[in-house]
């Protein structure tokens, strides 16, 4: 088509031309010869007409002739020239075809050169053109290909921050379609305050050409706030910043699972802290690794790290060679919970005595990892029932509770990079992070917090050296001072009469050197413990790395602007490992692929990733391809190896022939392999080695400046992700033990949210209530009683204390509660609130106390008090009223001889008692001492029934005894015989006449049994339970004087042999009482 | 003269006070147990009953709540002789009719005292 069309073109401007030419040729040629003609015959005279004529016809003649002739010549030039040029179609025909192909989208399309001349070069110029829209286009795709596939969402913006692109992951998170948020602001997907927040971002970096990174949250399409990580960045062409490009890290997970850590460890902080008792983890070396405010209150000094019986029971020796059985040891050893009480020294020498209550903490295989003992200070207890005893005499009730409750809590062990997380954290009032210049000398404020511009322009620049962040820069050591404007050590300081009081500047390390310094401050005082010293210690070198980085990627750009196309693929990869590695609190399942990652992108054979323990020992934490060993020592401290000597120079180190150098030893992994050289890469934060990684290859390989760059930041972002999971995996493992310690806590505990909703409920309390935690969980606090009518009371003092917590307060309440098992016991209630960084709070800590115990204590004391006056004041009637009688001479002679007898057997009966109480009393406190021999049971039991004689004859009873299986029992003979002179005695008191006594010792499996049988009155079923009780004294107690102190003491002394006792009666037909005492050998 | 009746299961103390009261002229009937005490009261009419609380059976608390319910025997004032010393005993007591509350050890001088001055407001 295009042929015939130039050719007709050719054609017709052919015709056209020829026309031109052949028309008035010929007629001038025809012109021409008529003239010609003309003048001949003019020369001939007129009249010869024969020569005349044949002239005259020839010019018609050479018309005839001369026009096809030249027709023809005009047509044969026309067809040459068409053949001539047919070369020169064909080019651009192909050029046709190219274009064509070109539109439909084929770029690969190579068209052949036919000719040299400025055609062929035409053809070879479209050739380039279409080379190069290929790479082009190739690259673009390759960049839209990162962009789409990022699992993170990513917009750009104009130099107006208007929005002109973003990825699909940008939608995906934010539910914005593209169309949509094109051309919009970037400013309207963000409320008023984190408006303000990537202002300045953007004022103060972007356009100046900063890269940063930092949290803040963004609106999604549906309204909702959803917390990010923007690592934003300048777009340049030229010098000029044409856009910004932003990266977001969906920090919903990490928030939540951050503030979820921090409210664990609030409420964690707050019930130990509450738990009045001295609360101890120990470990498997008896060395304590964690405790409460109360047991370091207790202990006045360093409690972590010091062993368990020198801070509890202060002791410089094991409880074992006190001839106590040590508590955490026996849970060690039988991984159950064990309660005992101890006996010990105070620290000046008085006499302690602790009910310590031990839990284990396992493993999910079982094993006992650690122990927690819970130890409450029951001197006082014990010294009150002594003072009963001792002293006979009324005596306050017991009120165990004191109340040492935590004063606040300060959320300071969550890390965060960010210095308003810091100072949210560290309850500061705000900040500021300055930025040494290092040309001049001096360092500017260039982010700050709760400071005004104008302050910020009065303090200027700051020289180095001078004021504190001067000198911190300096010295490159944190400093803290409670109280600013006090502190000596700062004299001429532009702060220090700023209002200023807490305060603490934190060098910013990069990898040589400090490049900045970060400072917070308080209005108000504030103490930095060194654990917060430690936190901002971390965070200066967290923040310093971060910064080293983005210097090391702007010195590489620097150095490397022409190889774009690399960077970019770089920065691809570097962008897919920060994701992986972001996204990832364990690393143990994402670090090989980030390594096999590393592998391929530098064509390594071996990739492998080595950590440092404490003792400086190399451990494989992963390698690509997989070896099997990972999580085993690699090289021991003691070892010179490649990774090390990296690590001592800080710096990679390239190794050419593995085999040359012999000062390094090889590990197995790498010997019987034929690796030839390796590039090892130290990983550092701060001072602070995390580890190292190296490349291995089984030929030779250089490395460039720009790779040396790459595998830097890439040690940088390894360095800091195993940081981060070292610590998340810590925080972790803390709320398991915590947990723990929640679930071993005697005392019901509820967590409750300011609502009123339960969050979370103790083991002891599912005890306590017999509702399981899965029921109360969610529930309101106080309906969670309503199972029962009888605690409406409960409720109501509940109601008041939570009430009292959430305005701050500590009230604790007296009240009963019934379990859903019918059970009712006295409890005390105790809330505590649970406050946040701010002081506000964020919950409610109650703490249900059974004080049965305590409450029963109380009521056998009164008891006692009742019983004891009582039982001491008839037989002090006898004494006083004759006394006075015989004096004031009522009565004869005779007769007040028979008061003086009533007067001296109420005497002894008054004595009796109160040896009996003392006995008691001491067996309990524990002073008392088995005095054991080998008691001849034969004898024993003759002498008693000698001295029970009158009563028996008077009775008319009958005592028999047969110690046939046993004659020999070793014991404490006293002790014995007095549970026997008290058994003997209650059969023959609570008789009629002609009662009869057996007393059996036989040989029983495991030890000896001594069985006291009578045929008296019996006990009701309903005092037989009764009877463990000191001082109860049964129906019959009203006829027969007592104490109902006797079956108490025989109890004890059975007890202090390792016995037991048991009473079998019925109303009628007697009782049994049967001991039974382990055997022991004399030695 | 009118007699007193004195209860109490401890043979000790109605010795002493019989032996004191009798030296005094005042006519004394004893009893072991509060059982059957109604009607021995009933019989014996006395001026004043002077109580155990803590008595087997019966104690001398319940007693008096019986004594106090007969109109015929209602107007005896009772002394209540007990070793319940605390103040919450002695409003109960009191509270169940008890002319004087008298805690053990006693004086039996002072007792003396207190049942002559009833006796002899009584006389008229």
């Amino acid at each position: 088509m295009a042929k015939t069309k130039i050719i007709y073109k050719h054609i017709v401007i052919f015709l056209i031309f020829a026309s031109l030419i052949v028309v008035p040729l010929t007629f001038t040629v025809v012109k021409q010869v008529n003239k010609m003609i003309a003048e001949e015959e003019s020369l001939h005279p007129p009249g010869n007409g024969d020569y005349t004529q044949p002239h005259r016809e020839f010019s018609d003649k050479l018309i005839e002739s001369l026009v096809p002739f030249v027709f023809y010549i005009l047509v044969l030039a026309l067809m040459l020239s068409i053949l001539f040029s047919r070369g020169m179609l064909i080019s651009l025909k192909g050029l046709l075809r190219g274009s064509k192909l070109m539109k439909e989208g084929n770029l690969d399309i190579r068209l052949p050169i036919v000719s040299d001349d400025e055609l062929g070069e035409v053809t070879r110029a479209f050739n380039e053109m279409a080379a190069t829209l290929r790479e082009k286009t190739l690259e673009l795709q390759r960049k839209d290909t990162y962009v789409g596939a990022m699992v993170d969402p990513l917009w750009v913006v104009d130099a107006g921050n208007r929005i002109s692109d973003v990825n699909p992951a940008f939608t995906r998170m934010f539910g914005y379609a593209r169309e949509e948020v094109l051309g919009a602001l970037l400013y309207d997907f963000f409320d008023e305050k984190n408006a303000a927040v990537i202002r300045k971002q953007i004022e103060e970096k972007r356009d100046r050409g900063i890269s940063s990174i930092y949290e803040i949250s963004m609106l999604s399409r549906d309204g909702i706030q959803i917390p990010v990580l923007i690592s934003g960045s300048p777009i340049f062409e030229g010098d000029k910043i044409v856009g910004k490009i932003g990266i977001f890290k969906d920090f919903r997970e990490q928030r939540e699972l951050r503030n979820e850590l921090q409210r664990e460890k609030e409420y964690v902080e707050t019930i130990m802290d509450s738990i009045e008792d001295q609360l101890f983890v120990i470990d498997k070396g008896y060395n304590i690794i964690r405790a409460n405010r109360v047991a370091m209150t207790e202990a006045g000094g360093p409690v972590i790290g010091q062993f368990c019986h020198v801070i509890a029971h202060h002791m410089g020796k094991p409880c074992w060679t006190e001839g106590h059985e040590c508590p955490a040891q026996t849970v060690f050893i039988t991984g159950k919970n064990y309660r005992t009480t101890h006996q010990h020294a105070g620290p000046s020498g008085e006499r302690k005595f602790h009910e310590i209550v031990a839990s284990p903490i396992k493993d999910s295989s079982g094993n006992v990892l650690h122990v927690i003992e819970l130890i409450r200070d029951v001197t006082g207890r014990m010294k009150h029932e002594e003072e009963i005893f001792n002293k006979n005499r009324e005596l306050v009730a017991l009120n165990s509770i004191a109340g040492i409750l935590s004063k606040s809590l300060r959320a300071d062990e969550i890390f965060t990079k960010i210095l308003d997380r810091m100072i949210e954290m560290l309850s500061m009032d705000g900040g500021g992070i300055f930025f040494i210049d290092d040309a001049k000398r001096e360092m500017v404020c260039q982010y700050h917090r709760g400071i005004s511009e104008e302050f910020v322009k009065m303090m200027g620049r700051i020289r180095l050296g001078e004021d504190v962040p001067g000198r911190v820069a300096v010295t490159g050591q944190v400093m803290t001072t409670s109280d600013l404007s006090k502190d000596q050590r700062i004299e001429r300081s532009f702060i220090k009469h700023s209002g200023m009081k807490g305060y603490c500047c934190i060098p910013v390390r990069g990898k040589e050197r400090v490049i900045g310094v970060f400072c917070l401050f308080s209005f108000r005082t504030h103490n930095f413990t060194s654990e917060e010293e430690n936190i901002l210690t971390s965070v200066g070198e967290m923040t310093g790395i971060a910064l080293e980085n983005i210097k090391l990627y702007e010195k590489m750009r620097e150095l490397y602007e022409h190889q774009r196309s690399r960077r970019e693929e770089e920065q691809a990869q570097i962008l897919s490992l920060s994701t992986r590695l972001g996204s990832a609190i364990e690393l143990r399942d994402v670090m090989g692929p980030v390594l096999e990652l590393i592998r391929n992108i530098f064509s390594a054979d071996l990739v492998w990733l080595l950590v440092r323990d404490q003792k400086g020992n190399f451990i494989l934490k992963s390698a690509a391809p997989e070896s099997g060993r990972e999580g085993k020592l690699i090289y021991a401290n003691t070892v010179s190896s490649i990774e090390g000597y990296s690590v001592e120079r800080r710096a990679p180190t390239v190794i050419a022939d593995i085999r040359a150098e012999a000062k390094f030893y090889l590990a197995s992994d790498i010997g019987n392999s034929q690796f030839q050289s390796v590039i090892a890469v130290p990983m550092h934060i701060g001072e602070k080695t995390v580890g190292v990684y190296s490349l291995y290859y089984l030929g030779t390989r250089e490395f460039k400046e720009d790779e040396l760059h790459f595998l830097k930041i890439i040690a940088n972002i390894l360095a800091v992700s195993i940081e981060r999971s070292d610590f998340y995996l810590k925080a972790i493992t803390e709320k398991g033990l915590s947990d723990t310690i929640l679930q071993s806590v005697a005392d019901g505990i509820i967590t409750v949210d300011v609502n009123g909703r339960i969050i979370s409920v103790n083991k002891a309390f599912s005890i306590m209530t017999g509702v399981t935690a899965a029921a109360a969980v969610g529930m309101p606090i106080c309906d969670v009683f309503r199972y029962s009518d009888d605690n409406i009371d409960f409720r109501f003092s509940l109601g008041e204390c939570f009430d009292d917590a959430l305005n701050g307060g500590r009230m604790s309440r007296e009240t009963f509660l019934t379990s859903a098992f019918q059970n009712r016991n006295a409890v005390l209630i105790s809330a505590t609130p649970v406050l946040d960084a701010g002081g506000g709070v964020s919950g409610v800590v109650n703490l249900v106390r059974d004080i049965s115990h305590e409450k029963e204590i109380d009521r056998m004391k009164t008891e006692i008090i009742r019983s004891v006056s009582h039982e001491f004041r008839t037989p002090l009637s006898a004494i006083v009223g004759m006394t006075e009688m015989i004096l004031e001479e009522d009565i004869d002679d005779k007769r007040a001889k028979k008061y003086l007898r009533t007067i001296l057997s109420e005497g002894i009966r008054l004595s009796n008692m109160v040896s009996d109480l003392l006995s008691i009393a001491r067996i309990e406190s524990g002073k008392e001492i088995l005095k054991l021999v080998s008691v001849d049971m034969e004898e024993l039991l003759s002498g008693l029934s000698r001295s029970f004689s009158p009563l028996v004859e008077k009775k008319k009873a009958e005592i028999k005894y047969d110690v046939d299986g046993a004659r020999y029992v070793v014991g404490d003979e006293g002790k014995i015989k007095q549970v026997l002179t008290n058994l003997i005695d209650n059969s023959l008191m609570f008789s009629d006449d002609g009662c009869r006594v057996h007393i059996s010792v036989e040989d029983a499996k495991g030890g000896v049994v001594i069985t006291v049988s009578d045929s008296g009155w019996g006990i009701s079923e309903d005092d037989l339970s009764h009877l463990p009780e000191r001082f109860y004294r049964g129906k019959h107690g009203q006829r027969i004087k007592g104490t109902g102190l006797g079956l108490s003491l025989c109890r004890e002394i059975v007890k202090m042999h390792g016995g037991s006792m048991e009473i079998r009666s019925k109303p009628g037909e007697g009782t049994e009482v049967v001991l039974s005492l382990p055997r022991r050998e004399m030695k | 003269m009118k007699k007193v009746v004195v209860i109490d299961d401890e043979p000790f103390i109605l010795m002493m006070i019989e032996d004191k009261l009798k030296k005094a002229m005042i006519d004394v009937v004893t009893l072991r147990s509060s059982v059957g005490a109604v009607e021995v009261i009933k019989k014996e009419k006395p001026g004043l009953i002077i109580l155990d609380w803590m008595m087997p059976e019966l104690s001398g608390i319940e007693l008096c709540k019986i004594l106090k319910r007969d109109p015929e025997i209602a107007e005896i004032p009772i002394f209540m002789l007990t070793a319940k010393g605390q103040d919450a005993d002695e409003q109960l007591g009191l509270r169940s009719g008890v002319t004087r509350y008298i805690t053990k050890p006693f004086s039996p001088k002072a007792l003396l005292e207190m049942v002559e001055e009833v006796m002899i407001v009584d006389k008229p």
